[in-house]
């Protein structure tokens, strides 16, 4: 019986062995940390909703305020989706026969809730707080992006641990006079570090990085 | 030196490319919106036994975990034993002035006017002539060549400075805020109490402010 010998040829694979078997480790080790990332597995998520609402539409052309809609969201942790009451202030009127409002005219007609998806959606062991973020100057652009653009809303931000912590580290970043929270259009480099800073003072601003602050 | 099979030197290429495939599906979706996320590697306790705010709940027939109150319950601290407060009625006449809880200042005000441009101006314009951005477009669409656009009905919505609504007393507006008229729907489930009596104070204000006549400079002095 004769023993198996790598062919002569398999020398000259030696150095490039040794290259793979160096890089390979690196490569699996990126790919998981670039893969596994909260920005790839969440990121952009955008459901079709049940009903085609463009805030694009409302929010962009028509320049409602958010709150005219999620008119908790200064006073609640929950920024509400609106019931369809809301939608039928205008909608009783406008496009009152649309084909895409079906929906909405039902829900209204029954009593049954409208069941939009939502987009936005945290860990079920996280706390986020509306209304401390938006009395105190964090625009709704920091987390959702310019709404006011999209036809149908996705994840501008990967909302994962990591990335709130960059911002409660490092808030002067984030913050802006809180009369221009809900101004999308605006950029949060409008204003000057300095005038960040102010504000970071103005409002005694502290956000801090317990394990508490965010789970309970 | 001795030749390496073309076949192993190609299976090592394909292989090369093959391993350039994940990164690039990944880059592609970070950089695209779609349906199909979040994907939940690790389960962690993303998914806890319990309900939050608005979730569903299939137990119920109308399937909402958060139960909408049983028809006339009153909530806290809102006994409606106050008409002032809570119906703008004094002695059975409308109200002229805000509750005796809130002050006529120029933070009421304020409030009022961000209120106001919140809620109001869609239809009523920032000013209050009817000239919102809502308005114009439901005009357009009534408007159209081929016929009102999926039956939009639209009737202009109301200046405020029109001779019928420019004397109303405030407990009026502010009746008209909660319950609407018309047209109108009420806007009482959407703004709290006090932020209606503070935009019927700012709209009597935007109403003297456009009624520069002897009656504006006395109630301009009366405010302050």
């Amino acid at each position: 019986m004769s023993r198996f010998l790598f062919p002569r040829w398999s020398n000259a694979l030696l150095p490039f062995v040794l290259v793979v078997g160096a890089i390979a480790p690196l490569y699996m080790t990126l790919l998981v940390a670039y893969g596994f990332s909260p920005k790839t597995l969440d990121g952009q998520y955008q459901p079709e909703q049940p009903v085609p609402y463009s805030h694009a539409l409302h929010a962009g052309k028509l320049g409602l305020d958010c709150r005219y809609c999620h008119s908790t969201v200064e006073n609640a942790a929950h920024a509400a989706v609106p019931p369809t009451q809301t939608c039928m202030n205008c909608h009783t009127q406008i496009h009152k026969d649309s084909p895409k409002l079906e929906k909405v005219r039902e829900s209204y007609a029954t009593g049954m809730p409208i069941e939009w998806i939502k987009v936005h959606k945290l860990g079920d062991y996280a706390y986020f707080n509306h209304a401390a973020h938006v009395t105190r100057g964090v625009s709704c652009v920091e987390c959702h992006g310019r709404v006011d653009q999209m036809e149908v809303v996705h994840r501008a931000q990967p909302l994962a641990m990591g990335w709130c912590l960059d911002c409660h580290r490092n808030a002067v970043d984030h913050v802006r006079p809180p009369e221009e929270v809900f101004n999308l259009s605006k950029p949060t480099d409008s204003w000057t570090k300095d005038q960040r800073l102010e504000l970071i003072k103005r409002y005694d601003l502290h956000p801090n990085d317990n394990c508490s602050t965010c789970h309970r | 030196m001795f030749k390496i099979p073309r076949i192993i030197v190609y299976v090592l290429m394909i292989g090369g490319c093959i391993a350039l495939i994940p990164p690039l599906v990944f880059a592609r979706m970070r950089a695209t919106p779609s349906p199909n996320r979040p994907i939940h590697i690790f389960w962690d306790m993303d998914f806890q036994p319990k309900f939050k705010a608005q979730a569903p709940n299939p137990l119920f027939a109308d399937g909402r975990a958060m139960r909408p109150p049983v028809q006339g319950s009153v909530a806290r601290g809102e006994s409606y034993v106050d008409t002032h407060m809570f119906e703008g009625v004094v002695d059975g006449q409308w109200a002229t002035a805000l509750p005796t809880s809130m002050k006529l200042d120029q933070a009421t005000l304020e409030r009022g006017q961000q209120r106001f441009n919140i809620y109001c101006s869609a239809c009523h314009g920032y000013s209050g002539y009817g000239d919102g951005a809502v308005n114009q477009r439901a005009m357009e669409l009534v408007s159209n060549v081929n016929g009102p656009v999926n039956g939009t009905q639209w009737v202009a919505a109301k200046s405020l400075h029109d001779e019928t609504t420019r004397h109303q007393p405030m407990g009026q507006l502010f009746n008209t805020i909660t319950h609407g008229i018309r047209n109108m729907a009420g806007y009482g489930a959407q703004i709290s109490v006090t932020d209606r009596w503070a935009i019927a104070a700012y709209v009597k204000a935007l109403q003297f402010s456009q009624d520069a006549g002897s009656s504006g400079a006395k109630v301009a002095g009366a405010a302050n």
